[in-house]
């Protein structure tokens, strides 16, 4: 292995063993037990010659559909969940993970490595998303198999949505980096990064509040703050659509939502660097 | 090879708020080398800025001014912190970790691989005083002086050129600092240059070779602890004097006194002394002592801190 890989690989798995501890990655990953648990054991679809017959969940027959249709219904709201409630809890679990390094008396001794500042957030940052993109995996794949085995339906879309839960992600662990180096703060790097989640899907309705404002600089500034924030709802969408297998309409919200996450990374780690402990 | 282990060219840290406008100047100005092989010792009150010289020696903190140099290379190289093994004083390591696990971790990222820290880890946490025990225990468990040991350990690990201590006995018994000692001994002998920032003047002057007092953010004093502690005068003691010789030594010594039947007398310089030393002789008396007067480190320190 590279001597410069040996620090990297230590600082991610030393953020996986803080997850371990602080029982957060036993926690997401007892949630998604429990949902596979749920889908293998309480929901049974019986299919037919490959039309659904029933679909039974807690032994009660519910009206059904055809099943591509339920089977992607299904997804898409485990998708959903796991993006927005999913992403709230990993928002909630990652800000003390990324604020625990800079406590004195530990940041000091990491900084005596002879390790780059850079290569240290890096592998904190890396190590983070590893521990939420573990548990969406596992959730995302498992459900995947599940209805697989159980309709024979192996649609690729739902897996991709995968990663676009876990981009986003990595795009609010920015805002949550830059946050924990400037302030040191788990408080307020989640109450920012829950700022933006509820603050992006209003402005995703910019035409609407277009309408609804009077002078134009409003206007122009609603949409300067739609374009430069990421935009978390539009992704949403854009999920759902992959899911059901339409096409999508603009991959713009993907681009510059990634172009802000890489804006706030690398001012968190030009930060980082100039910062004295 | 370098000369010195350390070297810092007129070094400052300014500490400035925005909002109320303030500057407090924390390190002012330090130029300071330590030999390489040397026992260092760095000392002054609190809040003397003696951490923030550590911290930027370590490059966990930025200078303002100047620069610190380790081994020849900029400190602010990640490459030039290699040779250098850190133990901070107010600690915190990371609870989660057994005392193996910690050592694992720091020792990876000194670069050591896998197989290398596999071997390294028993024979330092055993040579440190850690039972087997403690290699798989949670730090959370630990009592300080086992934190302190552990600490020492992980300092330890990529086989340091430079260690610097921060108050590395702190919380640790009387068997356990000598033990630590004992490490830092064995590590002396081995060329290790050893810079200690510890409040304990009395270990500090047990220990280190040379020293240096820093008094509000500048460099009150430095230079080997025999130099600092030796004082100007020479002091004779001599029992079994006449009156008359009594009352002629009296007149020459700067100072003078009688105790346990002994007459005490200080010299300002080697001739009076050696003048008095032969009067003595040549008139029949015992000489108890002759020598040249010392001082503790602990004295030098209150008489720089207190003359500023």
């Amino acid at each position: 292995m590279s001597p410069r890989l040996i620090p990297m690989l230590a600082l991610v798995k030393d953020t996986f063993r803080e997850a371990f501890a602080r029982k957060i990655f036993w926690g997401f990953a007892g949630c998604c037990t429990a949902l596979l648990a749920f889908l293998v054991f309480i929901m049974r679809i019986d299919v037919v010659a490959g039309a659904l017959a029933t679909i039974t969940i807690f032994g009660r027959a519910m009206p059904t559909t055809d099943v591509q249709g339920l089977v992607q219904q299904t997804q898409s709201v485990i998708a959903m969940s796991m993006y927005f409630f999913g992403m709230a809890l990993s928002v909630f679990a990652s800000a003390g993970l990324v604020a625990a390094v800079f406590e004195p008396g530990r940041i000091e001794l990491l900084l005596s490595k002879p390790v780059s500042r850079t290569q240290i957030l890096l592998g904190r940052y890396i190590g983070n998303l590893a521990v939420v993109a573990a548990n969406i995996l596992y959730l995302t794949f498992g459900s995947w198999i599940i209805f697989g085995i159980k309709t024979g339906l192996w649609g690729g879309g739902y897996l991709l949505s995968s990663l676009f839960t876990i981009f986003v992600f990595g795009v609010l662990l920015a805002v949550i980096v830059l946050i924990g180096v400037l302030w040191e703060s788990a408080a307020v790097a989640i109450m920012a990064t829950f700022g933006i989640m509820i603050v992006t899907p209003i402005l995703a309705q910019r035409a609407t509040i277009e309408r609804l404002l009077s002078a134009d600089w409003s206007r122009d500034l609603v949409t300067v703050f739609y374009y430069i924030l990421p935009k978390t709802s539009d992704i949403s969408v854009i999920i759902r659509h992959l899911i059901l297998n339409e096409p999508v309409d603009s991959w713009m919200p993907v681009w510059s939502t990634a172009l802000f996450g890489a804006v706030v990374l690398a001012a968190g780690i030009l930060h980082f660097r100039r910062r004295s402990f | 090879m370098p000369e010195y282990a350390i070297e810092t060219e007129n070094l400052t840290k300014v500490f400035r708020t925005r909002w109320p406008r303030r500057e407090l100047t924390a390190v002012d100005n330090i130029s300071l080398r330590v030999p390489v092989g040397s026992t260092y010792g760095l000392l002054g009150p609190n809040g003397a800025g003696k951490t923030t010289f550590v911290k930027m020696l370590l490059s966990a903190s930025h200078p303002t001014a100047g620069r610190a140099i380790v081994f020849g290379r900029d400190s602010r190289e990640p490459g030039a912190r290699a040779p250098i093994g850190y133990l901070p004083e107010n600690h915190r390591f990371p609870t989660y970790m057994t005392g193996w696990d910690m050592l694992d971790f720091y020792g990876a990222l000194s670069g050591m691989g896998a197989s290398e820290r596999r071997a390294r880890i028993p024979g330092l946490l055993s040579q440190v005083g850690l039972d087997e025990r403690a290699h798989h225990l949670r730090l959370g468990k630990y009592s300080k002086g086992m934190l302190q040991r552990v600490g020492l350990a992980q300092a330890l690990m990529h086989t340091p050129r430079l260690l610097v201590l921060d108050e590395p006995s702190d919380g640790v018994d009387p068997v356990g600092r000598r033990q630590i000692r004992d490490v830092l001994h064995a590590l002396e002998q081995k060329g290790v240059t050893i810079f200690l920032n510890s409040h304990l003047l009395a270990e500090v002057e047990l220990f280190c070779r040379e020293v240096a007092i820093i008094q509000k953010g500048k460099l009150a004093l430095s230079g080997t602890v025999l130099e600092l502690t030796s004082g100007s005068g020479y002091r004779l003691e001599i029992s079994g004097a006449s009156e008359t010789l009594e009352t002629e030594l009296r007149g020459r010594a700067r100072t003078a006194g009688a105790a346990n039947g002994m007459l005490q007398l200080l010299f300002a310089s080697r001739e009076e002394a050696n003048q008095a030393l032969d009067l003595a002789r040549a008139n029949h008396c015992e000489i108890e002592t002759f020598g040249r007067t010392r001082s503790t480190l602990e004295e030098v320190f209150m008489k720089t801190v207190e003359g500023e």
